[in-house]
């Protein structure tokens, strides 16, 4: 259950993309997110799910365990395919009950949504699987540096970001705990009407919450004991560089891009 | 009576960092006694444990509780979890009700017992464990860490379970405080004849409570037996990385220096008598 959730999850390897600059992954990924929305036929996404095929392939991540990413997230795509589905009603009507419609563009618009949902889980999944929430953070500090000198605390953003990473497997573990031990009390979380449900929720709610806040209070102060006082002047152990890997990186994502544009513009 | 058959559990199956804690094991429970469960960190302790009550979904193998087997499809896992009580390691995070009275009645509450009988056991688990009346109505975020542990055990005891399982209970509690819940729940084993499940690091503890020892290494059961047949073997504990209790460090270190003292010693009274009789013949 809680042990589905792979968001926030490393999974420690060596391949090209794990090796690639953090910098170029996080582009690459925004570079990604763009195909996925500029995409406007099925080729461009037969193109798309190619380069992630391989991309997944190059990282030896089980395909079982990039797949259960989609678990906690399957009501969302299921709704939003079923919303589009039966609440389009432009288009040629193929069957019609009381406020339902099917509709070929209402099939269209079903069958695009949870593409791209599909493919930007997929996508953002594999960023954070194969990149260390240091180097993440490292990344992300380095691209929003030039904001700082328009006055964004690029630094404190980032850091915030590392530590809300870093704790997402830690609370999830917390979660698993609580869950556990109230289960053992009787708890019934299945049962019940929906009121009946979220009441079931408070035992695990509350001791989550307190825990959660007890973790920020004592990595303050831990921090704090380090001297740390935020990103002016720091330096860091490991500088990050770019490298000819990242220029092979690149060229892929071009010839991505060529592929989906000329899908776009040849088939229609 | 609980048993477990060629039981298995891995955790994280299929991801990278898959883990194995529990390899094959076979083990039986039967009922009404102390059973002491020791090992080394990260034996698998705390994972056989959540097996017995279905907390965990065994990847492989049978378990059966009173002759119903879990994860069956007609068996109802709630009511296992009411026969198999189980206090988890470092129960005082689970807490989460407004005074101490309303933590403890959780569990009774969910069995659907009736407003005075619970009351009743809430009294009756409260003095047990030793948290007196006053505390009853205060907030359980006020207490200590250690009168915190004590009303998440008082919680798990005030649903009378038939067995009870404890996963270190005395863990970070002070000697005094220590004795006592052990001692209060001994007692409680015998008067009202249920099973207890005991793990714990501490071989004074498990030495002086229990009728049967259950040693695990690695994931597997390494022995098992009354302590007069575990302690008989404190090489075999010392190389899984396990303490002995003092009195057999003693005896052993006399037996070293060639006193003919009787091995497996793990009581201070018998080692008085057997080092006293040793002496009587010189
Ligand atoms: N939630 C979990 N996810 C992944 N691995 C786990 C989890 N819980 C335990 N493990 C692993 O399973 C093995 C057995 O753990 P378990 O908690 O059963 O040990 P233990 O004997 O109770 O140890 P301790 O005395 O420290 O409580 C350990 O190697 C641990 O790393
Ligand atoms: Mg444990």
């Amino acid at each position: 259950m809680v042990s589905d959730i792979i968001l926030g999850q490393y999974f420690p390897g060596a391949s090209f993309i794990h090796r690639l600059d953090p910098r170029s992954k996080i582009l690459m990924i925004i570079a990604y997110i763009a195909a996925i929305f500029i995409i406007n036929n099925l080729f461009g996404y037969i193109v798309l799910g190619a380069f992630l095929l391989i991309s997944i392939m190059n990282t030896k991540i089980p395909a079982k365990f990039m797949l259960r990413g989609l678990k906690p997230v399957m009501f969302f795509i299921v709704l939003t395919g079923a919303f589009n589905l039966f609440l389009t009603t432009t288009g040629k009507v193929y069957w019609h009950w009381s406020f339902l419609t099917v509709t070929d563009e209402g099939i269209n618009n079903a069958v695009f949504m949870i593409l791209r949902l599909f493919f930007l889980i997929m996508g953002t999944s594999l960023l954070t699987l194969t990149t260390s929430p240091i180097m993440l953070t490292d990344g992300i500090e380095r691209l929003l540096s030039p904001f700082g000198k328009i006055g964004i605390p690029h630094h404190e953003i980032a850091m915030m970001m590392s530590i809300a990473l870093r704790f997402i497997p830690t609370l999830l573990e917390e979660t698993d705990k609580i869950i556990k031990a109230q289960t053992a009390r009787g708890a019934d979380f299945e049962s019940g009407n929906i009121l009946r449900r979220v009441k079931a929720m408070v035992p695990i709610l509350i001791p989550l919450f307190i825990s959660a806040f007890r973790r920020a209070d004592e990595l303050a102060t831990a921090m704090e004991c380090r001297c740390y006082k935020g990103g002016k002047g720091r330096t860091r152990l490991k500088v990050l560089k770019m490298g000819a890997i990242d220029l092979f990186g690149w060229i892929f994502i071009v010839v991505l891009f060529a592929g989906i544009i000329a899908c776009n513009i040849f088939i229609v | 009576m609980i048993k477990l058959e060629n039981v298995t559990y891995t955790y994280m199956e299929g991801g990278p960092f898959e883990k194995t804690a529990v390899h094959n094991i076979d083990l039986t429970i039967p009922d009404g006694q102390f059973i002491g469960l020791m090992g080394h960190t990260g034996s698998g302790k705390s994972t056989v444990i959540q097996l017995m009550n279905g907390l965990l979904k065994p990847t492989d193998g049978k378990i059966t509780v009173d002759g119903s087997e879990l994860w069956a499809k007609d068996t109802k896992m709630r009511d296992i979890r009411f026969k198999v009580g189980l206090v988890m390691q470092y129960p005082e995070y689970q807490i989460f009700e407004e005074t101490v009275e309303k933590e403890i009645a959780y569990g009774p509450s969910n069995i659907g017992l009736s407003e005075e009988e619970i009351k009743d056991r809430v009294a009756k688990a409260a003095e047990l464990v030793g948290i007196s009346k006053e505390l009853l109505s205060k907030s359980p975020f006020e207490l200590s860490g250690g009168q915190k542990r004590r009303v998440a055990i008082a919680g798990i005891i005030a649903m009378e379970p038939k067995t009870l399982i404890l996963d270190e209970p005395t863990a970070g509690l002070d000697p005094k405080g220590r004795d006592e819940i052990l001692y209060k729940i001994k007692d409680l084993q015998k008067r009202m004849n249920i099973t207890v499940i005991f793990v714990s690091h501490s071989m004074e503890d498990i030495a002086s409570m229990a009728d049967r020892i259950i040693v695990m290494n690695k994931g597997r059961v390494a022995m098992e037996g009354t302590p007069d047949e575990i302690f008989v073997r404190s090489d075999e504990l010392i190389n899984m990385g396990l303490d002995i209790p003092e009195v057999s460090k003693i005896c052993n270190e006399l037996i070293e220096k060639g006193y003919p003292l009787k091995k497996g010693i793990y009581k201070v009274s018998e080692a008085v008598e057997e080092i006293r009789k040793l002496k009587e013949k010189r």
